[in-house]
C-alpha cells in the first residue's frame, strides 16, 4: 500500500464521518492515528487478554515467601494458607528482589498448582505486575480515606470492576481499550473483521467505536446449518432466509441482530477457509480445560492470520469461578492449575508456530481479594497480581512495587484490599505501546493515563 | 373495552405468559386483559418441581451428586404449566434474584435445590417481595450459591470476619442496587452525580448479620434431599451477637439470628430504592428494554403501596405493569420499542404454540447453554449471579447503543449465538429432541396455502409483528416447495416456523 493511496482512504473516511454527523474531533482522531499506526505495522503483533471473571485471590496466586511475609501471610489467613514448605519448589528466583514501600525487599513462590509456569518465569518470558488494579489517579491511603482525590466508581462490585478495567468506566460502557487499539489497527488488517476476536462471550474490552468484536467458538466460527445443506430441501428457502435474517430494518434492535447476522455469515466462510489452510497445531493441550480450549482456537487463529492478512489482533478468552468467598482451599488450586496448564500450552505452540515473540499474553481480573479470610474463602479487593507471558517480555522480573503483607498496613484499605500502585492504565499502556500506538495516542486511548507521570506510564515489561 | 383482535392478544401474551396459542389467544379475547390476569392471579399453582423430581425417582441414591433431572423438570413447567402468568414472573424473578444450579455446591442433591429454588420463586411471584427477600435469604440454595451458609462471625483469635457475599449481592441485585434513585427509577444527582447507596463499612456491617445459618437436618440427613427446601436453621454459637450497623440503621446488640436477620431485610426493604429498582427490572423482563421514567414511576408507585397501604404487593405490580398504556398502547411503539426475546422464552413459545410434549414425560430438552449449538441460555443455568444480561447492557456499535439505550439480551447475542440458535430451532422444529416433539395438526392443513399457513403462524408466534415484506419473500420461497406428499406439507411447515423464528421482526418483541 501506497502512502498516497493510504492517505486518499483516510481522507475519504474523514469525510464520510463528518457527512454522517458522527465525527466527533476524538473520531477524526482515532481515524487518523489507525492510518498512522497501520503504516507501521508490516510485522505481526497480537496481545491475549486472559481474564478470570470473579476476583482472582492474589494472595494464593502470588504467595509472599521470605520469611517475614510469608509469617504475616500465615497469621493473616492460617485456614487459607499454603504450608510454605509446599512453595518450595515454586520459588521464583530474580536477579533483584522488588522492594515495598518501606524498603524492604520480598521474596515470592508462585501457588503449586502454577508450576506450568515457572519454566516459562525462569526461561525470562514472563513476568510479574505487583499491585495493579483500577486507578484514576495516584492515591494514597490518606487520599483514599479523605476521599480527596477521584477514585473508580463502585469498587467491589464484580460488574463494575470488570468494566472498569476493561474500558475505564463501570458497567454501561460501549467502549473498551482492546476495541480502541482495534480501532487504531483494524485498517492495516486485510480483513477488518478479525481485529478483535473474542472466544469466551461478549466483553466490553473489544468494542471499539468503529472496531467491532467477532465472537468465535472453541471450534471455529458457526456455519449456518440451512446454507450447507438447502433448508428441508430447498435452496430457495435457504437464500429467502438468509435475506430475511440479514435485510435492513427499521426498528433498531432488529437491525442491530441482522448486523450480527450479517458479519457471522461473510465471516464464516473467510475463517473456515484460512483456518483450514493454515499450519495445524501439534503442541499437546490439556484435555477437560475450557480455557486451554479457548487458548487453543486463538493459537489457530494466529497461524491463520497470514492468510487473514492480519498484522494487529487483540483476543480475549475468560474464565469463570474466581469469586472465592468460601472453600478457597479446595477451589482455588483447581483453578491456578487450569489456567497455568492453559497459558503454558499456548505459550509452547506460539513457540512451535515461530511467533512466541510476536505474542503478548497478560492475565486480568474484577479485583484482588482480601488478604485475612472469611472462615474458608476471601472477600472483593482491589489490587492484585498478574502475569505477562511471551517472547517479547523482559521476564524473570517483577514490574510494580511490593505490596507489605499486613491488614490496616501501608498498601491496604482494610482487611489486605491492596491499593494499588499501579494502575490498568499503565499497564494497558504498556501493551498498547508494544503494538505500536504512539505516547500521545495512548493518552487518547486511556482518559486517566495523563494523571500519571510521563516517566512512569510504561511499566517497562515489554 | 374493546375485545382485543388476536394480533393485540398474542402481543400482551408475549409480554404476560410463556408464549401464546390458539386456545390462550381466545381467552385473552374472551376475558380482556384485566380478566385474563385475574383468572391468571387465581388460577392454582400448577405441581411443583420438586414433587416432579421425587415421583420420577430421581431422590434415588445414583443420583445423589447429579443435576440429573433438573433441566427435564424447569423446561416442563415452562412449556406445559397452565398457570402461564405464574411461570413467567417466576424466569423474571429466577433473573433477578439469580442462582445457578452449577453453584449449589456444599451438599448433595444439587437438582433438588435448583428445584427448590424455583419453587419457592414461584411460591411468592404473586406475593409479597418482602416475604420474598425473607424466604430466599434463609433458603439453603442461596445459602449455598452466595456462600453464607455455614458463616461465622468474626473470629478473634484468627481475625476472620464473616464471609461478605451475600450483603453485598442483596443490595447489589435484590433490593437496592449500587446508585441511589428517583422513584421514577432514574439516579439521584448531586452536582451532576449519581449518588452511590453504600460503602465498604455498610458490607462489612451488614455481612455480620449473615452468620450462624446452616442446613436444617434436624430428624433427617443427607440421605434424603429434603433439607434443601427447609429453611435453614440458626445455630446461635457461630452467629455474630454484636451490633451491625449499615445503610445509616444499625441492628442492635443480642439480637437472635433469625430477629437480627428480620431487623437488617427490614432496613434494606424500607430503601425508597427497592420500588423503582425492582419494578423497572420486571418491566424489562416482560414488556421493554428501556421503559419511560413516568412508567417505571407509575409501577414504582404501586409497589409502594398497592392501594391498600401494603408494599410490594407483586399481584399488583405485576397487573399494573401489563395494563399500563405504555405496555398497552400501541402509540407507544417507537423503534426503538421492546425487548429481544431471550432464547428461553423462544424456545417456550414454539412449545406453547404448537402443543409440544413428552410422551415419556421425560422431557429431555437438557441443558442448553452451548451458544454454539444450543441456545447460549438455559433455565436457572446463568454464568454468575449477575445474570445472563445486566439490565443495563448496552450493545457496543450498535443502533440502540449511538441513543444510549440499552439492550440486555443482546449481551448473548453474538456471531456464534446469532447462527447456533437457528441451527438448533431448525433442528428442534422438524426433528424434537427425544420424544419432545411438536403437534402440527393446527398448521399442516394449511400448509398447501402458504398465505394462510403464514398467517397463522406470524399470528400466534410473532403476534402479527412480521410485515408483508417479509411475509411475501418467505411466501415465495415455501411457494416453490412441493405440496403433494405428507412429507412435502411437513417441509412446508418446518420451513416456514424455521423462517419466521429467524426473522428479526419475531426476535424483536414489541
Amino acid at each position: 500500500m501506497t502512502t498516497d493511496i493510504s492517505r486518499r482512504a483516510f481522507l475519504q473516511r474523514a469525510s464520510a464521518l463528518a457527512i454522517s454527523g458522527v465525527a466527533s474531533p476524538l473520531a477524526i482522531n482515532l481515524a487518523a492515528m489507525a492510518e498512522a499506526s497501520a503504516a507501521n505495522a508490516s510485522d505481526y503483533k497480537a496481545i491475549v487478554c486472559v481474564f478470570l471473571y470473579g476476583g482472582n485471590d492474589y494472595a494464593n496466586t502470588l504467595v509472599p515467601y521470605d520469611a517475614a511475609s510469608y509469617n504475616s501471610y500465615y497469621s493473616l489467613r492460617p485456614n487459607l494458607a499454603y504450608q510454605r514448605s509446599a512453595l518450595s519448589g515454586t520459588v521464583l528466583s530474580t536477579a533483584s528482589a522488588p522492594v515495598d514501600v518501606n524498603g524492604v525487599a520480598h521474596q515470592y513462590a508462585l501457588a503449586p498448582e502454577l508450576a506450568p509456569l515457572l519454566p516459562i518465569f525462569n526461561a525470562g518470558k514472563m513476568g510479574v505486575l505487583l499491585n495493579v488494579g483500577t486507578l484514576v489517579q495516584p492515591t494514597t491511603k490518606l487520599q483514599f480515606t479523605n476521599k480527596s482525590v477521584p477514585l473508580p466508581s463502585k469498587l467491589f462490585s464484580h460488574n463494575d470492576q470488570q468494566s472498569e478495567w476493561q474500558s475505564s468506566m463501570p458497567e454501561g460502557a460501549t467502549t473498551g481499550w482492546g476495541g480502541t487499539l482495534g480501532d487504531l489497527f483494524a485498517s492495516g488488517n486485510g480483513n477488518a473483521t478479525f481485529t478483535c476476536v473474542n472466544v469466551s462471550g461478549n466483553a466490553v474490552f473489544l468494542a471499539g467505536r468503529q472496531a467491532v468484536q467477532y465472537q468465535v467458538s472453541t471450534n471455529g466460527s458457526v456455519p449456518f446449518a440451512a446454507l450447507q445443506k438447502p433448508l428441508f430441501g430447498s435452496a430457495t428457502c435457504s437464500n429467502a432466509l438468509q435475506t430475511l435474517m440479514t435485510q435492513a430494518q427499521p426498528n433498531l434492535m432488529q437491525s442491530d441482530y441482522a448486523r450480527i447476522t450479517q458479519r457471522a455469515i461473510a465471516a464464516n466462510d473467510v475463517l473456515t477457509s484460512a483456518l483450514g489452510s493454515s499450519t495445524s497445531l501439534t503442541t499437546p493441550y490439556p484435555a477437560n480445560n475450557n480455557l486451554a480450549d479457548q487458548l487453543k482456537m486463538v493459537a489457530r487463529m494466529i497461524a491463520a492470520a497470514p492468510a487473514l492478512g492480519a498484522k494487529r489482533q487483540v483476543f480475549f478468552v475468560s474464565m469463570g469461578g474466581f469469586d472465592t468467598h468460601d472453600g478457597l482451599v479446595t477451589v482455588h488450586p483447581g483453578l491456578m492449575k487450569t489456567v497455568a496448564e492453559a497459558m503454558a500450552a499456548f505459550y509452547q505452540s506460539t513457540v512451535e508456530l515461530g511467533v512466541s515473540n510476536q505474542v503478548t499474553t497478560f492475565t486480568a481480573s474484577d479485583f484482588g481479594r482480601t488478604l485475612s479470610g472469611n472462615n474458608d474463602g476471601s472477600d472483593h479487593g482491589w489490587g492484585s497480581m498478574h502475569f505477562m507471558l511471551g517472547g517479547a517480555v523482559k521476564g524473570a522480573r517483577y514490574y510494580g512495587t511490593a505490596p507489605v503483607v499486613a491488614t490496616n498496613g501501608p498498601d491496604d484499605v482494610g482487611q489486605g484490599r491492596l491499593l494499588p500502585t499501579t494502575s490498568i492504565a499503565q499497564y494497558a499502556a504498556t501493551l498498547g505501546s508494544w503494538m505500536g500506538v504512539s505516547n500521545s495516542d495512548l493518552l487518547t486511548m486511556l482518559p486517566s493515563l495523563a494523571n500519571f507521570n510521563a516517566s512512569s506510564r510504561n511499566l517497562g515489561f515489554l | 373495552m374493546p375485545t382485543p383482535t388476536a394480533n393485540a392478544a398474542a402481543r400482551f401474551l408475549a409480554q404476560a405468559s410463556m408464549g401464546a396459542s390458539r386456545a390462550e389467544i381466545a381467552r385473552v379475547q374472551a376475558l380482556g386483559y384485566a380478566g385474563w390476569i385475574d383468572a391468571q392471579l387465581a388460577a392454582p399453582r400448577s405441581g411443583t418441581r420438586w414433587d416432579w423430581l421425587i415421583e420420577k425417582g430421581f431422590n434415588g441414591a445414583t443420583f445423589r451428586n447429579s443435576e440429573q433431572g433438573f433441566d427435564a423438570c424447569a423446561w416442563r413447567k415452562l412449556i406445559t404449566a397452565p398457570d402461564t402468568l405464574r411461570q413467567r414472573v417466576t424466569l423474571a424473578l429466577s433473573e433477578i434474584c439469580v442462582v445457578a444450579i452449577s453453584g449449589l455446591v456444599g451438599a448433595p442433591w444439587r437438582n433438588f435445590s435448583a428445584a427448590a429454588y424455583l419453587d419457592l420463586l414461584e411460591d411468592h411471584a404473586f406475593g409479597n417481595y418482602r416475604n420474598l427477600l425473607g424466604a430466599i435469604s434463609t433458603s439453603a440454595p442461596m445459602g449455598q450459591y452466595l456462600t453464607f451458609r455455614g458463616n461465622v462471625k468474626q473470629n478473634p483469635t484468627t481475625g476472620a470476619l464473616p464471609d461478605e457475599n451475600y450483603a453485598r449481592e442483596v443490595m447489589q441485585l435484590f433490593s437496592i442496587g449500587l446508585i441511589q434513585l428517583n422513584t421514577d427509577g432514574t439516579a439521584k444527582l448531586s452536582n451532576g452525580n449519581p449518588q452511590e447507596t453504600y460503602g465498604l463499612n455498610d458490607i462489612t456491617g451488614l455481612a455480620r448479620v449473615f452468620t450462624g445459618w446452616d442446613f436444617d437436618l434436624t430428624g433427617t440427613s443427607r440421605d434424603t434431599p429434603d433439607f434443601l427446601r427447609r429453611p435453614m436453621l440458626q445455630v446461635a454459637s457461630r452467629h455474630e451477637t454484636g451490633a451491625s450497623t449499615f445503610l445509616g440503621s444499625t441492628v442492635p446488640a443480642g439480637l437472635s439470628g433469625a430477629d437480627a436477620l428480620k431487623a437488617a431485610l427490614d432496613i434494606i426493604y424500607a430503601h425508597p430504592n427497592v420500588a423503582p429498582f425492582i419494578s423497572r427490572q420486571l418491566i424489562q423482563h416482560l414488556v421493554t428494554s428501556n421503559p419511560s421514567p413516568a412508567y417505571v414511576g407509575r409501577v414504582a408507585a404501586v409497589f409502594n403501596n398497592d392501594g391498600r397501604g401494603v408494599k410490594g404487593n407483586l399481584a399488583a405490580v405485576i397487573k399494573t405493569l401489563l395494563l399500563d398504556p405504555e405496555a398497552r398502547n400501541d402509540s407507544y411503539v417507537t423503534p426503538s420499542y421492546g425487548k429481544l426475546r431471550e432464547p428461553m422464552l423462544r424456545l417456550v413459545g414454539w412449545a406453547r404454540a404448537y402443543n409440544v410434549g413428552s410422551a415419556s414425560d421425560a422431557w429431555a430438552i437438557g441443558n442448553t447453554s452451548d451458544a454454539a449449538t444450543r441456545l447460549g441460555q438455559s433455565p436457572l443455568r446463568s454464568p454468575t449471579v449477575f445474570n445472563f444480561y445486566r439490565p443495563g447492557y448496552i450493545p457496543p456499535n450498535s443502533a440502540m447503543g449511538k441513543l444510549g439505550l440499552a439492550a440486555p439480551e443482546f449481551q448473548l447475542t453474538n456471531e456464534s449465538s446469532v447462527v447456533g440458535y437457528v441451527n438448533f430451532m431448525q433442528r428442534l422444529i422438524s426433528k424434537g429432541i427425544g420424544d419432545v416433539i411438536a403437534d402440527y395438526s393446527s398448521l399442516l392443513p394449511l400448509a398447501t396455502n402458504s398465505q394462510n399457513l403464514l398467517a397463522e403462524i406470524n399470528q400466534v408466534l410473532a403476534a402479527g409483528q412480521l410485515g408483508s415484506s417479509t411475509l411475501g419473500l418467505i411466501k415465495g420461497a415455501i411457494d416453490t416447495m412441493p405440496a403433494t406428499t405428507p412429507a412435502a406439507l411437513n417441509n412446508r411447515v418446518y420451513a416456514a416456523l424455521t423462517m419466521v423464528m429467524a426473522a428479526p421482526e419475531y426476535l424483536v418483541q414489541q
